[in-house]
């Protein structure tokens, strides 16, 4: 929890979820990100994608999440809802 | 022949040169052999076939495994760390006779009160009744170990003279062995590797430098230099621990080495490219071989053969094949046909299965390239099945290897509700490394492909491992 603390203002929150994109999508610019833009309009956003994006949230903010909650990420903004529901 | 033919032809050809040089004394080849029928005469009346032997590696254990074998018994052979429960569950199943072993096994023993079976330590042997010994016929079984298991509970594998003569004569004329040669040997007699190397020795008339284990680098080291050894057999993971020294200490120390010989558990390609510019006179080699099929291949890694993550060809007179029921790849279950496979396990007939007209099914994945070199891909039971993208766990390992911080990783399968599988890592870190899991998963983003991306990461205090150093997965799923 004390990373929780640490990250608990929603800004750090929010870059760190970022980072995780970048990291995940390698080939991803500044232009293309936004928080709002779909699972679908990623052209490398695939299962295996997702399963990515989810291991590496859980590992940054020592949290999990479900089933359920990791199949209704479908952008950016989602996945910081998701954490912020843990964190809170 | 038999090991007691190898013997018998050393001491006629060399019988005042040194045998065996453990870490106490020395026995030439002429007084191994006295020693050898002194302790066969007086292993007396046994009323079973095989008699157990546990003790770590000395010249005490390699006249007693002589001396049994030449007494006309199998010798079984059991690590003198293997758990109580353990060693009773393989007393039981070789239908042990008589117990021989060193003095601290012996009060080890003696305080299992389950264990039954008369047992004497090297010297009260010597003071048993003398009685004859019989002839030894080539069908007879020499000796009877039990597999690491890998995968399962151990299985009992009895090895006959013929079987022993035909490995060590591939053995000895693949890897040039000659009487010329001193070797040192840090594994222990009681596996498959470590025996067929004392075989070897015992074949050409070499002398055996006999070290207790591995772990000691430094007497490792030392012992090559002092005896001017030049050949040295140790596992993959001693191979990768030697690298901490500075490359030219090390290069010193290995320059009268002519074969460094490894075994065929996953050897990272850095360590044999690091070995093949250290070793200024000689090669580094492996094999790879079950205690059920011995030394069925043979790699040198010779500087123009650029196949490091080979395990060689096979070897003369041993047949291998690749079975892919699917016919849809060149890669498949490895079957193994030849003099070094047996013909049943020990007394158990669901083992017996994996055996099909003569062919053991070896429960290996692997492949041929085009110049008959055989590369493993992994065990069948290892594969990790990720929504269809099946995956070895060694291709994981040897990229986290590579995190500094790292010691030791070990990657596996776990349930996943929707893709079936996925990877789990269990890792050791390095003594005061601060690695965390964020750090380990940036690396895996940026080596490996994104379905092979872990998704649980643990970090443990070891990784459970057989003696061969080869991961027990099934201990870790």
């Amino acid at each position: 929890m004390i990373l929780a603390n640490v990250l608990s203002n929603e800004s750090e929150v929010k870059e760190a979820i970022k980072k995780i994109f970048f990291e995940v999508f390698p080939n991803l610019s500044e232009a293309d990100f936004s928080w709002n833009k779909e699972q679908k309009n990623y052209a490398r956003w695939d299962s295996f994608a997702q399963l990515n994006l989810i291991t590496f949230t859980e590992s940054k903010f020592n949290i999990t999440l479900s089933l359920e909650e990791s199949i209704n990420i479908k952008s950016a903004n989602d996945l910081f809802e998701s954490v912020r529901s843990h964190l809170q | 022949m038999n090991v007691m033919s190898f013997l018998k032809d050393s001491v006629e050809k060399f019988p005042t040169k040194a045998a065996i040089i453990d870490e106490e004394r020395s026995l030439t080849f002429n007084e191994l052999y006295q020693e050898v029928l002194k302790f066969s005469s007086h292993l007396g009346s046994v009323d079973k076939n095989v008699v157990s032997l546990i003790a770590e590696n000395s010249i005490s254990f390699i006249i007693s495994y002589l001396g049994i074998i030449n007494s006309g018994r199998t010798a079984h052979l059991i690590p003198p760390e293997i758990s109580q429960t353990n060693m009773l569950i393989q007393l039981r199943s070789a239908n042990s006779g008589m117990i021989v072993c060193s003095s601290v096994t012996k009060n080890n023993l003696l305080k299992y009160a389950a264990i039954k079976i008369p047992s004497f330590e090297f010297n009260e042997v010597l003071s048993r009744p003398i009685q004859q010994t019989t002839n030894l016929k080539s069908n007879d079984l020499a000796y009877l170990l039990y597999t690491s298991g890998t995968t399962s509970e151990p299985k009992g594998v009895a090895i006959t003279h013929t079987m022993t003569e035909f490995t060590t004569n591939n053995i000895f004329q693949v890897l040039g062995y000659t009487s010329s040669d001193v070797d040192v040997l840090p594994l222990p007699l009681y596996h498959s590797f470590g025996l067929g190397c004392f075989h070897t020795s015992l074949r050409v008339g070499s002398t055996l430098v006999l070290l207790k284990n591995a772990n000691n680098l430094e007497r490792i080291l030392e012992s090559i230099k002092m005896h001017h050894a030049t050949t040295l057999a140790v596992i993959p993971a001693t191979l990768t621990k030697l690298l901490q020294f500075e490359k030219d200490t090390l290069a010193d120390y290995l320059s009268k080495i002519r074969l460094i010989i490894t075994n065929s558990t996953a050897i990272p390609k850095n360590t044999v490219q690091k070995f093949k510019e250290i070793l200024k006179n000689g090669n580094l080699a492996t094999y790879y071989g079950l205690t059920e099929a011995s030394r069925s291949t043979f790699m040198i890694f010779d500087k123009t053969n650029g196949r490091e993550g080979s395990v060689g060809k096979p070897a003369p007179n041993v047949k291998i094949k690749i079975v892919n029921e699917h016919n849809d790849s060149k890669e498949g279950e490895i079957w193994i046909k030849g003099n070094n496979v047996i013909t049943n396990y020990w007394n158990n007939s669901q083992a017996d299965k994996n055996l099909v007209d003569g062919w053991l099914r070896t429960n290996d994945i692997g492949y041929f390239d085009d110049e008959n070199y055989l590369f493993l891909i992994g065990r069948n039971d290892d594969i990790i099945n990720i929504g269809g993208e099946k995956i070895t766990p060694y291709e994981i390992e040897e990229v986290v290897k590579q995190i500094p911080g790292i010691e030791d990783v070990a990657a596996f399968g776990i349930e996943h509700e929707i893709f079936g599988q996925t990877i789990k890592l269990n890792i050791v870190k390095s003594k005061n490394s601060d690695l965390d899991k964020s750090t380990i998963l940036s690396y895996c983003i940026k080596n490996l492909e994104k379905f092979k991306i872990p998704t649980k990461i643990d970090f443990v205090e070891s990784i459970p491992k057989t003696d061969y150093g080869k991961v027990k997965r099934f201990m870790l799923k």
